[in-house]
């Protein structure tokens, strides 16, 4: 029996090369740009760009993991931050610390969460259909029955200063200011904590388990049906955690903001490494993957593109990311 | 186990079974599919609950029984499927059944790489712990399963059909680390239909057929013919193909055909009413032959003649022009709509025929799905059903009358009962008989060699994409075929 080496399993996984094409991408638009890439405003506005993004990511992930598909995740954080900004607006909560507007945007995903994977894990119906129509439906309880508009000028102070929480301030070489958010602090604080749930708790390796075979997994003495309601309440939760953070950083609560954002989202894990059948994917993948599209669609006018190839360039990261899964598991079946 | 008794609606699935599991001994559960072996392997392992009767494990009698007890008395099953998770690690497969039992919360590499190491060690196994279980054969996938198995001190294994997408070399490994389970004094419950295997492994047989334990008793002096009664509960006699009315000049002439890496150089003749066995092992071309005649894969090189003219087959809506038919190998992915009515699968290759001008007329389809559902006698009482409810063999029936529909000149076979009872079997041999002395050219591939023996007139063997040796007649037997074909 021939052992595989360190070397051969590292080039065998989709995390490896797509970590090589970030690499590429960097020193290319470096060069084409004539180094204004390098520019220190710059790179804290494309590294503060992909926060949001990379929390969803993660909450796409582990669902992508176990095998399953969540359509609505974006729409819940949308609707999440929306109502949890209302109350704190109506209550005049977070008026000096966020706490309280986060909290409740996290417990208010967390239940619409909660719906979806009773649905899923307990009348055991698909993934994809369950979350297409409650995103809807999310999205119609938002803007119909709570009729939520946008709120900016009356953003809770609270959230208004800690979307300005700045690390320290850079200048460019022409002197324009920008300064680095200190939000990313906690992006990455959320990075480690999913990879950990992933790769060292045996509630992550139940997710692998079950994306990989789902009787297997009940055999071998999973509980599936609560993991499964667990996994789409925890999803529920990170979408509302991601959604505060977005309406702190853009200084504003729009339900329709983060409209379809799934479809940049999913082929973003899959190109990371996730796979459409479910039982693959790392942290590592998607954040990369997340860094690869913001830095991508944020250099467009660096490198003299106009804007609208942005459109371009998304779609053809889902045609990638669908032939690298497909690839990839062909391969495996050989 | 005495007396089990199980009903699922209206169907009685088990009546009043009993049978025994000796100590360090192989037991075969036999029968034909839907006879009710795996129902009493699920009562056995806790999944399903009985009705009636009493189960003992080790003189004790057994109430109830979760999955999870199943386990803690030694109980082990190794499903069809092998349970095992494709994407995770061959150490991670190994040792996660224990964690799951123990409880864990958190994981620890370490352990479960001691864990792995002490279940390969029960067999005396290697196999790389990092390799991903999905890259791994199905022989060795059945390895780690069984090493799995054996962690929980499993004073019982019971194997679901273990040999069913096996090579003949895999089968005889599995053979042997079962012996090597024996001795330990592990006792095995060995399911499965295939009569060799039963004859090599079994110690014990109990056959079952439609709920009942028809007999039970040792392998030793077991005649293979009353197996097979019991079995089927008639009388199978090997029914040699006879033709009777061979044509003088070939219909089907294929000189020099080549594919590259696939084979080369294969050059013979097919007459009308004869049945022309082409056999050879898993990679010997045989099966990218068959579908170079049905026109999906390419040829390379060389010529086929029909009735003395030369075509070239370039795509299956071009060989069902030329009146040539296809049985796949896999009839449940490449032959059937499953989750189609039957006689829209018996149609589906004629609905341009039988439609006014494009349009279709169920009751039309119907009419014409009868004659061939009373024809082959296809055993259901609605041919509105979806296929998926039918047995294997009356699956393959509905192939054989799809194609038969379409008036065919040249039927070819691909592996025509793989996973068909024997009784179907021999109805679905009989039928390519009669429609062989019809008039008919069939090819036959098949690597059950009784099968061939049976139904072949005349035999190509193939090797590593070549014609190694060709027989006719009485020189065709199994020996003579085993000798070239390896």
């Amino acid at each position: 029996m021939t052992k595989s080496t360190a070397w051969q399993r590292l080039t065998r996984r989709t995390e490896f090369w797509i970590f090589l094409v970030l690499i590429v991408a960097i020193v290319s638009i470096y060069f084409v740009s004539n180094g204004q890439l390098a520019e220190p405003n710059h790179i804290v506005t494309i590294l503060r760009a992909m926060i949001v993004d990379g929390l969803l990511g993660m909450a796409c992930l582990i669902v992508i993991v176990a095998g399953g598909f969540d359509l609505s995740f974006p729409t819940v954080a949308a609707c999440a931050s929306c109502i949890a900004t209302s109350i704190c607006v109506s209550l005049g909560w977070s008026s000096t610390n966020p706490i309280a507007g986060i909290i409740l945007s996290i417990i208010i995903g967390a239940i619409l969460g909660m719906l979806n994977g009773l649905l899923i894990a307990h009348f055991h119906l698909n993934t994809m259909l369950v979350t297409l129509s409650s995103s809807t439906f999310f999205l119609g309880i938002a803007l119909g029955i709570l009729k939520l508009r946008e709120i900016s000028a009356d953003l809770p102070n609270g959230l208004r200063q800690f979307g300005e929480w700045s690390l320290f301030e850079v200048s460019s070489s022409s002197g324009i200011k920008s300064s680095m958010s200190g939000i990313f602090i906690i992006y990455v604080l959320t990075a480690i904590i999913v990879a950990f749930v992933l790769r060292q708790t045996m509630f992550g390796r139940a997710l692998y388990s079950i994306g990989g075979s789902e009787i297997a997994a009940e055999r071998a003495g999973y509980n599936v049906e609560k993991i499964k309601f667990i996994l789409y309440t925890v999803v529920g939760a990170m979408s509302g955690f991601a959604g505060i953070i977005r309406v702190c950083l853009a200084q504003q609560a729009i339900p329709k903001a983060l409209l379809n954002r799934e479809f940049v989202i999913i082929p973003a894990v899959i190109l990371g490494g996730g796979s459409f059948f479910g039982g693959k994917g790392t942290v590592f993948g998607t954040v990369t993957a997340i860094a690869l599209i913001t830095l991508v669609t944020n250099s467009m006018l660096l490198i003299g593109v106009d804007s609208y190839w942005q459109k371009f360039f998304n779609g053809l990261v889902i045609i990638i990311g669908i032939m690298v899964s497909s690839l990839q598991a062909k391969r495996n079946k050989g | 186990m005495k007396g089990i008794d199980k009903s699922f609606g209206g169907t009685h699935a088990l009546d009043h079974v009993n049978f025994a599991v000796k100590p360090g001994r192989v037991m075969c559960l036999a029968g034909e599919n839907g006879c009710g072996k795996s129902t009493l392997v699920k009562i056995i392992s806790g999944v399903y609950t009985k009705d009636e009767g009493e189960v003992y494990f080790e003189d004790k009698l057994i109430e109830h029984i979760t999955p999870a007890d199943a386990t803690k008395l030694g109980i082990q099953v190794i499903y069809q499927d092998l349970s095992i998770f494709p994407n995770l690690t061959v150490r991670e497969n190994l040792a996660i059944n224990s964690e799951i039992l123990n409880n864990r919360r958190f994981v620890n590499r370490k352990r479960w790489d001691e864990t792995a190491k002490e279940a390969l060690s029960k067999i005396g196994y290697d196999i790389d712990l990092n390799a991903e279980m999905g890259t791994l054969s199905i022989a060795d996938k059945q390895l780690v399963a069984i090493c799995r198995a054996l962690l929980f001190n499993a004073k019982l294994i019971i194997m679901d059909e273990p040999t069913t997408s096996l090579t003949k070399r895999e089968v005889d490994a599995l053979f042997k680390t079962i012996r090597q389970l024996k001795e330990t004094g592990i006792s095995i419950m060995f399911i499965g239909h295939k009569l060799e295997e039963i004859f090599e492994i079994g110690d014990d047989v109990c056959v079952m057929r439609n709920g009942k334990n028809v007999f039970l008793g040792t392998t030793e002096g077991l005649q293979r013919k009353d197996l097979i009664y019991y079995m089927t509960g008639r009388e199978i006699n090997d029914d040699f193909f006879v033709p009777e009315n061979i044509s003088e000049e070939p219909i089907l002439e294929v000189e020099h055909l080549t594919l590259n890496n696939k084979y080369k150089d294969i050059s013979f003749k097919l007459h009308k009413g004869e049945i022309l066995g082409i056999t050879g092992l898993l990679g010997s071309g045989r099966t990218e032959l068959a579908l170079s005649l049905f026109g999906v894969e390419h040829p390379t090189g060389g010529t086929i003649r029909m009735s003395g003219k030369e075509i070239k087959i370039t795509s299956p809506t071009k060989a069902k022009a030329l009146k040539i038919g296809y049985l796949p190998e896999d009839r449940r992915t490449e032959g059937l709509c499953m989750n189609q009515a039957i006689d829209d699968n018996i149609q589906l290759a004629t609905l341009q025929e039988i439609s006014n001008h494009g349009v279709l007329n169920q009751k039309t389809i119907l009419k014409h799905a009868q004659k061939w559902v009373d024809k082959f006698s296809i055993k259901t009482d609605d041919p509105r059903k979806k296929a998926e409810t039918l047995s294997g063999g009356n699956q393959q029936k509905i192939v054989l009358s799809k194609w038969l529909a379409t008036n065919l000149e040249i039927l070819v076979l691909n592996g025509p009962t793989v996973g068909v009872d024997i009784g179907a079997k021999q109805d679905i041999h009989h039928l390519v008989h009669e429609l062989a002395n019809d008039g008919l050219a069939v090819i036959m591939i098949s690597d059950d060699l009784a099968e061939v023996v049976v139904n072949c007139s005349r035999v190509l063997v193939m090797k590593a994409g070549s014609i190694v040796g060709e027989m006719e007649g009485k020189e065709i037997t199994e020996d003579n075929i085993r000798q070239i074909i390896m």
